[in-house]
């Protein structure tokens, strides 16, 4: 009888107790947590999801990933180069098959949020000009997908429906080509004030108030490009500073030589803001130029400005507060991401290191954020991936470079 | 600006294509099928296309009753919209200068006829479709009831606008009559056909001015909007009855704990142990008193599986109701947690009634329990007297233990129930349950535990909830031990009475 009674009543008060001294100590935790964090600099903090996406069925392969961007249902969109991968990636793909695997996956892949292959298409069709190189892909306010291009020939952007179909092309492939073009000797030059044809796009992004299509203008080109988004009409476009922009080259980039001029090839990147600036990627030369609306040169911020060779900034992406108070910019020459307070440019932090492990990179390529602020990277050259980064809250910055952001703290 | 566009699909003409099975309203749809197919053969050139029922979409919805009036604000992807033709231009863009009509019909048959709402329990009539509006994707008016309404009854898009029919929007603003705005509404949604997983954003806007945001995938029921205790509590009890039968590992661990034990009397109380414990970090999830590193929810399920291999494992070596009482409170705490991520989206269908909601889920996974011990106990008893062995009562210790284990009389649980094994043709019987239920868990192990070890668990910086949630364990496993103690010692003096 003792042990009928007592058992259940001794355990239900012990652990009501239990229960009301937990809550009272986390409450104080918490408080003197806020208190010690109130002098630190505060940032969003990330954890790789080392589970996302799921694997892709039918043996495919990716190859250099080189867009991302996602949809009004935060669904993920990349593109990449799978047909690019060398004959030892390929052995399913070979005539004849010298192996079970791998085929390279179409080139435009839906994930959803959760990591589930969705939707798949791309390549060349009828109708359109499929670029020799696709390079970025973005969805616009309408929810369609535009592509550019770097390949030799590609002077275009193509806008496909979510579900492939064709929509528009803008420009013609081979625009670029030089005077007396020699397929034995291919040569192109840039044209940075042709209004109807492009220079190997690097990357589209959208300002629906205004309904119109931000073109980074690119690989051959040295331009923002401003185009109505339904028609395509070009309806403005400027070079480094607001200048007018200049396809002469001038030569590799050297960090004691004062700021160039004009943009060096390629612009990879031009994002409006919700506020009425536009942030460029001028890649080698390691800096994000930001301007308004109209071309009108607003300041610049050089990151890592010793790199060499690709150069650091290679995408921007806002974070998804309303006032997008965070940019994240992705550096695929020292692997990295770093994120800076979007009004003073100033670099709170950054992560990520080279390397093929979750949360680290090679050649992180694009980036862009969801609904919920999480980050999605893309990695070109051998990275050949598309990495999740889950939004975790803000946080206090206990270290400038965080390096790999293993999914190991709590926040 | 060169502009290429695809040739020869301007104003196509598709057949009308449904590939829902149709179930329900059956008439009222083919009727309006009927006239729908009608109306667009009667408009040349339009076309639509036919479909596949989309897999995933998302639905918004507001409701908000206003004097005599209750607005339901609805926005759904239109591709989810099968067997009404739209009128369509170039490669598919909604015609928008002719699509008014055609978006009525598809929102009066898969939402006006589609949704019920309810007024103190009586069914209002179907609504009043006051505005309709072709929305782009990128369009965020529907964060907010007052933008969502302003933007539904506010201009449309320009007719030349470009947008591919399955990426369109459609926004729609409802009017019901009601009574008075006080009174108790329920909504019984009806959308789930829609797509393959529909998921739903619902917002109720009571006149006392409370926002309840409901979240759920498929069809949730009838949902009373703001619901008194005892709705809440029946509603919760019916989920926690579902949701520890729809929980093979649960299961599973509950088949374990009553293998060698099928004396009703303990059963009864290791499970209520279970609800016990279960229900303590149940209320300290619901609380927020959880870590938010990545891998605790492997981590939870990864023990999950843990605890219905350890239970196998004792079941085969030597059941022991000490140990058993401690263990299955202490794997009490964990599936506790497990249960708190099945009931976190669910909290809102109770109202202001979070304590009688929980209250209420533990009851009913506590009864789904009982309900398992009633069925399986018998079935055991009938599958183990015809296994081959020793029967009770013939010879030896173990039946005269049974005789004693099965007496029924209060503390002469004894030897038989300390040990479990209480004749040959059980612990075979129990021995062959549990290698199976302990097979099935260590492939689970195995596969939760790859996961968490992907996750670099032991370089967590703790953080309040850590520390709350390691604590908590640390407590429950003093109160088990002192609760154990407890029971031997009464065990003990029980004894001696005798």
């Amino acid at each position: 009888m003792i042990r009928r009674s007592f058992i259940p009543m001794a355990t239900a008060a012990l652990t009501a107790a239990g229960i009301a001294f937990l809550a009272v100590a986390c409450a104080d935790m918490e408080v003197a947590e806020q208190t010690a964090d109130a002098d630190a600099v505060m940032a969003p903090m990330f954890e790789v999801d080392p589970l996302w996406p799921k694997p892709l069925p039918n043996h495919w392969i990716l190859g250099s990933a080189i867009g991302v961007t996602v949809d009004a249902n935060d669904n993920i969109w990349i593109i990449h180069r799978g047909n690019g991968n060398p004959s030892t990636e390929l052995g399913a793909a070979q005539d004849p098959p010298v192996a079970e695997c791998c085929i390279p996956a179409p080139p435009v892949l839906q994930f959803s949020p959760e990591g589930d292959l969705l939707n798949h298409w791309g390549g060349p069709g009828e109708g359109y000009d499929w670029p020799g190189s696709n390079h970025g892909i973005t969805v616009d306010p309408m929810g369609n997908l535009w592509i550019g291009g770097n390949g030799g020939d590609d002077a275009h952007i193509l806008v496909f429906a979510q579900d492939g179909t064709f929509l528009k092309q803008f420009g013609e492939p081979g625009a670029r080509r030089a005077d007396g073009f020699d397929e034995a000797d291919p040569a192109w030059s840039g044209n940075s004030m042709d209004p109807g044809n492009f220079g190997r796009v690097a990357k589209i992004s959208f300002d629906a108030s205004t309904n119109e299509a931000y073109v980074a203008d690119g690989y051959l080109n040295k331009r923002v490009a401003v185009l109505d988004i339904e028609t395509g009409a070009l309806k403005r476009y400027w070079g480094a500073y607001g200048n007018e922009p200049d396809d002469a080259n001038i030569g590799r980039y050297d960090p004691e030589a004062p700021p160039a001029q004009q943009f060096r090839n390629p612009v990879h990147a031009a994002d409006p803001s919700n506020d009425g600036h536009v942030y460029v990627c001028d890649r080698p030369n390691n800096r994000i130029q930001v301007f308004r609306t109209d071309g009108t040169f607003v300041m610049e911020k050089v990151l890592s400005g010793n790199t060499l060779g690709a150069g650091s900034t290679w995408d921007v992406a806002f974070s998804k507060d309303a006032d997008q108070k965070y940019l994240y910019v992705a550096d695929g020459q020292n692997m990295k991401v770093y994120v800076l307070l979007r009004e003073t440019m100033e670099v709170l932090t950054t992560f990520g290191d080279g390397g093929r492990q979750p949360g680290q990179f090679f050649g992180t390529h694009s980036i862009a954020t969801d609904s919920k602020g999480n980050i999605y990277t893309t990695e070109t050259y051998e990275g050949k991936r598309v990495q999740k980064f889950t939004y975790m809250g803000e946080g206090p910055v206990e270290q400038q470079d965080q390096g790999v952001i293993w999914p190991s703290a709590s926040r | 600006m060169a502009l290429r566009i695809p040739v020869g699909t301007t104003d196509r003409v598709s057949p009308l294509a449904g590939r829902r099975t149709a179930t329900g309203r059956v008439a009222v749809r083919v009727l309006l099928s009927l006239a729908i197919a009608g109306l667009a053969a009667a408009v040349p050139p339009s076309g639509a296309f036919g479909h596949d029922i989309p897999s995933d979409i998302t639905v918004r919805a507001f409701i908000k009753p206003e004097g005599q009036r209750l607005r339901m604000l609805v926005r759904v992807p239109l591709e989810a919209m099968l067997d009404v033709t739209f009128p369509l231009t170039g490669p598919g863009y909604l015609d928008l200068s002719r699509a008014d009509e055609s978006l009525r019909d598809a929102a009066m048959l898969w939402l006006g006829q589609e949704v019920s709402i309810y007024e103190d329990g009586t069914r209002l009539a179907v609504p009043e479709l006051v505005a309709i509006r072709a929305s782009l994707p990128s369009d965020r008016s529907f964060d907010a009831y007052d933008t969502a309404l302003a933007s539904t009854r506010g201009p449309p898009l320009p007719a030349g606008t470009q947008l591919f029919w399955q990426q369109v929007m459609l926004d729609v603003l409802f009017e019901y009559r009601i009574t008075s705005d006080r009174s108790e509404f329920s909504i019984l949604p009806g959308l789930e056909r829609l797509g393959l997983r529909v998921s739903t954003v619902l917002r109720f806007l009571p006149v006392s001015g409370d926002e309840r945001l409901y979240q759920y995938t498929g069809n949730p029921g009838l949902v009373v909007l703001d619901p008194r205790w005892h709705q809440a509590a029946f509603r919760f009890v019916q989920l926690g009855f579902t949701h520890i039968l729809d929980g093979m590992d649960h299961l599973l661990f509950l088949l374990c704990l009553i293998i060698p034990f099928q004396r009703l009397r303990v059963l009864v109380i290791l499970v209520t142990a279970f609800t016990v414990a279960h229900s303590v970090t149940l209320v300290a999830a619901t609380l927020g008193l959880t870590p938010a590193a990545l891998w605790f929810v492997p981590l939870v399920e990864t023990v999950i599986a843990a605890s219905i291999v350890y239970m196998a494992l004792e079941n085969i070596v030597s059941p022991g109701l000490r140990r058993r009482w401690m263990a299955v409170f202490g794997f009490g705490l964990v599936h506790g947690f497990g249960f708190a991520y099945a009931l976190r989206d669910m909290l809102p269908f109770g109202g202001d009634h979070l304590a009688v909601s929980l209250l209420a889920f533990n009851v009913g996974v506590e009864i789904g329990q009982l309900l398992v011990i009633l069925v399986c106990v018998p079935i055991l008893r009938l599958l183990f007297r015809y296994l081959p062995g020793e029967q009770p009562g013939q010879s030896g210790r173990g039946g005269q233990s049974e005789q004693a284990g099965q007496s029924g009389q209060a503390g002469q649980i004894g030897q038989a129930g300390r040990t479990g094994w209480t004749g040959q043709p059980r612990r075979i019987g129990a021995v062959i349950l549990s290698v199976l239920a302990g097979h099935t868990a260590w492939h689970w192990l195995l596969e939760r535990g790859t996961i968490l070890w992907e996750f670099d668990v032991l370089a967590t910086t703790p953080d309040g909830a850590l520390y709350g949630v390691a604590g908590l364990l640390v407590l429950m496993l003093v109160i088990a031990a002192f609760a154990g103690w407890a029971f031997l010692r009464s065990d003990q003096a029980d004894r001696t009475l005798q």
